[in-house]
């Protein structure tokens, strides 16, 4: 068949539905029939699945004339999208245009939500087209005899790459690939992504830098430019209006109006708990729209979400109040509205959320943002200039993460076992491991094999053993099961099941939340009072209760930090707020009164100042400095700082970060004309420094968590079947502190700091902070009490602790205090 | 790097390290070592620090050598599992000290006894000496004072500033002290103290009293 005759078996089906082809579907069919790899650019709901579902399928049809009365069994291509939600639509969408060809493909899922029978028929006869996702791909490379399943595989797309760069579960996914390169002789990979800063370095990582697979290839943007209108709801009276919070339930009947003028609306929380709170908050004062709202999050059980992703379909649900869990994927027409609810911390996010109203081509988005407090009207107002400008940030990719290679190469010890130099070249090959070094590769060689780095006698450390062939190979039964088990936990957290003491299941939780549960307690998770039971097997009973709850479970999430971009239009978009009102936003103009209050006693800083304010209450001595360049930099800035003042003389610091700016909080009252005068605001050293800050504090220890679960290190044992292993349960942190104490250039725990400082520190934009810092005018307030832009510092409760003090003197000062009381 | 207390006219000194040292007897008390368990972790695949076996053994001569006494009683726990290579360090470990071992049972302690009795080790599931009632579960008796371990206490403590601090301890009741875990590789649980008990946080090489 002529690729002319293909395209038109495509256009054909095209117009039989009444559609006409995009440009980039035209064109992404092309290059992929004619052998390219490539990464499109395009929108969620643009019809990019057909652009990469169609080619698939024209070249089995190209490669197989008799397609409609011979069907070729065998896996044929493979579909990877970060979230499992997703794979129904695409399954179903993949079906269609199969069916109505006639070509006989069939189309199967493989997802942790699989069931044992499926795989196992699965095992037996692969479908043409898997949709899977990272960890379920992982587990099929721990498949004894993987590589014949995957031989005739000619297409892996990779959807929503953006979701996956920039986290390891990306990096699990590079490393997938690079296998399936040498298994599947004649592969194409494609990359589906939304727009990020970094377009064509997210090519670069999908397709391994300076590989062949790079050099043929092509990236596609779908220039299906959509309107998007954005605005703030602004509290009416700005004096009741509250400093701190991150619920905006104030605001709660500002919303009832935008509901009732929509068809369906979206409304974005930015955690669980968030979102679990305003679905009650909404039925409690408006009971009218019991039955017609619904909520949707990850911790809710597969059903019921699917059963809200059909409501929002077929229309028959006024509001959805939800998390991430819709950001992606799934097309719901009827949206017209969208609510996000607090700030999103991301400008790509906040645009991908805004896309979800307005779905259909030609319509324009309409987003509407939520401040929860204050100082997020400033938020608001830069969100409408990062929207106009399109300042999208980049997602960063990880470099060197040794941890998911432990866990790869374990994996392919589980199943038909490897041969190191095979597996060297393949890794080498990929963006994350483009610079190991052989060192490096031999430890963790050595790691695998022997637990350390030498043999020793009685030693009986067991995984991964080498063969007489120079084959590495787990052979061991129990090994195998666990790490099968654990690949499917790498984004970290203990969940444990939430079911009714007679059956029946709710959803997950985080361990977290219920060890802080007593017998009795109530709490609200998916939309109902519960009664706290038991924790039984890793899973929570649970009986309905008619008791209030005060208790909401709280998710770690959403703690992220603004990009260079937003935080610059963040910065300009307060120091407008000394412009005549005439040139500011509206969002800016109904500050006064807030701005008013924070001029009484400090000030509202000008572009060439920088504010640093003291004051003193019950909780000590708060020094609050201001640099409004986003969370991680204020992290960064915060411990070098309180590291470098600590070296001065003796003193204990509790830390808090946010996106304007850091608060040192000690019992101590520091002199800040001391911290001027020794030039502690100094680029030069800055990198001994941080790196010595991080050893003060806990950002490392923290970090090290997921590491040694996706190491393996730490066993979570196995919720799933009730078996809890507690003779191998142990925290990351002991872990943690054993190799700080006996082997600290273990490469896992090495880790931990350069994560810390690559990812979370950004020790580039803290050099460039500390410059601009270098040229202001520094100004400090020494107030009689909290200033508005003080106040979601303060009180923030997530703290960083850091102190140079003997231990033994600050539990002295602290019983000293207590004995006062 | 001590404290000492004074229980029902005995006196007693706490040591950094988590033994509990009974002068007018002697004995050191010791409790949840958790021999084994570096060895138990390793062979099911992850690599705890090889070195972090031999830092159990380093301490118990620390203390042997601080208090030099003449018996010392395990208050279970001993062993974290079943019988592993440690086992040949705890026998090399045993023959080159000269003090009496006893261990109490644990519910860690799975190791056949025919194996401590090879070593000279006695077993009890109690032990009573001169009113004080020696098990590893806490088990409060009438008119006995009650030494145990299980538990691995440590204390949360607050300050000004929002300073907080976590550090294992000897948590001691009216009639109870519960030792810390003795064991590098173990970890901890935080007790609430009521206003009666009695705290001693172990803190970079001392004991004490909060």
């Amino acid at each position: 068949m002529t690729t002319d005759q293909l395209y038109k078996i495509a256009e054909d089906w095209f117009d039989q539905q009444n559609w006409k082809p995009f440009a980039f579907q035209r064109q992404t069919w092309k290059t992929f029939l004619q052998g390219k790899n490539g990464l499109l650019n395009a929108p969620t709901g643009s019809g990019k699945t057909y652009a990469l579902w169609f080619p698939i399928i024209l070249d089995y049809i190209k490669n197989h004339p008799d397609y409609k009365t011979t069907h070729k069994k065998g896996l044929k291509a493979i579909w990877i999208t970060p979230l499992r939600a997703l794979s129904h639509e695409i399954k179903q969408s993949a079906e269609r245009v199969a069916n109505d060809l006639g070509t006989g493909l069939s189309v199967g899922i493989r997802s942790g939500d699989t069931s044992t029978s499926e795989r196992v028929k699965q095992k037996r006869n692969m479908p043409d087209l898997l949709i899977t996702t990272p960890e379920s791909l992982q587990l099929l490379l721990a498949t004894k005899g993987y590589a014949k399943t995957f031989k005739n595989c000619s297409a892996i797309v990779v959807d929503e790459w953006h979701e996956l760069l920039g986290t390891k579960r990306g990096v699990q996914t590079e490393l997938g690939l690079s296998r399936l390169k040498s298994v599947c002789k004649k592969v194409r990979i494609w990359g589906i992504s939304a727009t990020i800063g970094n377009l064509d370095e997210a090519r670069q990582v999908l397709l391994g830098p300076a590989s062949p697979a790079l050099d043929n290839s092509v990236m596609i943007k779908a220039n299906t430019a959509k309107k998007i209108t954005v605005k703030s709801i602004i509290p009416k009276k700005m004096e009741t209006f509250p400093w701190r919070g991150h619920l905006g339930l104030h605001l709660l009947e500002k919303v009832i109006p935008i509901l009732n003028n929509s068809k369906t609306t979206l409304l974005f929380t930015n955690t669980r708990s968030q979102c679990e709170i305003w679905f009650q908050k909404i039925l409690e004062k408006h009971p009218e729209y019991a039955g017609e709202i619904a909520m949707h999050h990850g911790s809710i059980n597969k059903e019921t979400r699917q059963w809200v992703e059909q409501a929002i379909r077929n229309e028959s649900l006024k509001a959805v109040v939800c998390t991430s869990s819709l950001d992606l994927g799934v097309d719901f027409a009827p949206v017209e509205t969208v609510v996000q609810i607090g700030g999103t911390k991301g400008i790509a996010r906040f645009i991908q959320r805004a896309g979800r109203s307005g779905h259909r081509p030609g319509k324009e988005s309409v987003i509407y943002f939520l401040p929860t407090h204050a100082l997020e009207l400033v938020e608001a107002s830069a969100l409408q200039q990062a929207v106009k400008k399109k300042e999208v940030e980049d997602r960063i990719p990880y470099l060197n993460s040794f941890d998911v290679l432990v866990q790869y190469l374990t994996t392919l010890a589980v199943s038909d076992g490897f041969y190191p130099s095979i597996i060297h070249k393949e890794i080498k090959n990929t963006f994350c491991y483009q610079a190991i070094t052989m060192e490096q590769w031999q430890w963790l060689l050595n790691f695998l094999v022997m637990g350390s780095q030498s043999l020793q006698t009685y030693d009986e450390f067991k995984k991964v053993e080498v063969e007489e062939d120079g084959r590495f190979k787990v052979n061991h039964r129990g090994i195998a099961m666990r790490h099968r088990f654990q690949i499917g936990t790498i984004v970290g957290d203990a969940n444990l099941t939430v079911r009714y003491q007679k059956g029946g299941y709710i959803g997950t939780i985080e361990e977290y939340f219920i060890s802080k549960l007593k017998t009795g307690d109530v709490f609200t998770f998916a939309g109902r009072n519960l009664e706290f039971i038991r924790i039984k097997q890793m899973q929570v009973h649970v009986r309905n209760s008619s008791k209030k709850s005060t208790k909401v479970p709280a998710w770690m999430g959403g703690r992220m930090s603004f990009s260079t971009q937003m935080s610059e239009l963040l910065r300009n978009e307060l120091y407008s707020a000394a412009l005549p009102e005439s040139q500011q936003s509206i969002e800016i103009k109904s500050l006064k009164t807030i701005f008013d209050k924070q001029r009484e006693e400090s000030i509202v800083p000008k572009p060439n100042e920088f504010l640093i304010e003291t004051f003193e209450t019950n909780d000590g001595h708060h020094h609050i400095f201001y640099p409004f360049e986003g969370r991680a930099v204020h992290e960064a800035m915060g411990s070098l700082l309180s590291y470098r003042i600590s070296l001065l003389s003796p003193i204990t610091f509790s830390l808090a970060f946010n996106d304007y700016g850091f608060e040192l909080l000690s019992d101590q009252k520091l002199d800040i004309q001391e911290i001027l005068d020794n030039n502690l605001f100094t680029t030069a050293y800055v990198f001994d420094d941080l790196q010595k800050s991080l050893n003060a504090t806990e950002m490392a220890k923290r970090k090290f968590r997921d590491i040694a679960v996706i190491s393996g290190l730490v066993f979570t044992g196995y919720p799933e079947k009730g078996i809890k292993m507690k003779h191998l349960q142990s925290s990351s942190q002991l872990f943690f502190d054993v190799f700080k104490d006996y082997e600290a250039d273990n490469l896992l725990y090495q880790q931990a700091f350069t994560e810390t400082f690559e990812h979370q520190l950004e020790e580039g934009r803290l050099r460039m902070a500390l410059e601009r810092i270098q040229k202001q005018k520094i100004v400090c307030k020494q107030c009689r009490q909290p200033t508005p832009f003080s106040f979601p510092l303060i009180t923030d409760r997530l703290r960083e602790k850091l102190s140079s003090e003997k231990l033994a003197d600050r539990i002295k000062r602290m019983t000293a205090k207590l004995l006062k009381k | 790097m001590t404290q000492n207390i004074r229980i029902y006219d005995h006196e007693f000194i706490l040591h950094a390290s988590g033994a509990v040292f009974w002068k007018g007897k002697a004995t050191l008390l010791i409790s949840d070592v958790h021999l084994g368990k570096v060895s138990h972790f390793r062979k099911f695949g992850a690599a705890v620090p090889l070195k972090a076996i031999g830092a159990n053994f380093e301490l118990l001569d620390e203390v042997i050598a601080y208090f030099n006494p003449e018996k010392i009683i395990f208050l279970g726990d001993l062993f974290h599992a079943h019988l592993n290579t440690e086992w040949i360090y705890f026998e090399a470990w045993i023959a080159q000290i000269a003090t009496e071992v006893i261990l109490i049972n644990g519910n860690h302690d799975v190791i056949s006894p025919l194996k401590y009795e090879a070593l000279g080790i006695e077993i009890h599931d109690e032990l009573i000496l001169d009113k004080c009632l020696l098990t590893h579960h806490p088990e409060p008796r009438q008119g006995y004072f009650n030494f145990c371990g299980h538990i691995h206490p440590a204390v949360k403590i607050q300050g000004s500033g929002k300073q907080s601090l976590r550090l294992p301890c000897f948590f001691k009741t009216q009639d109870q002290m519960i030792l810390p875990a003795f064991g590098k590789f173990t970890g901890s649980y935080t007790l609430k103290r009521k206003k009666e008990d009695e705290v001693y946080a172990l803190a970079e090489g001392m004991v004490i009293k909060i």
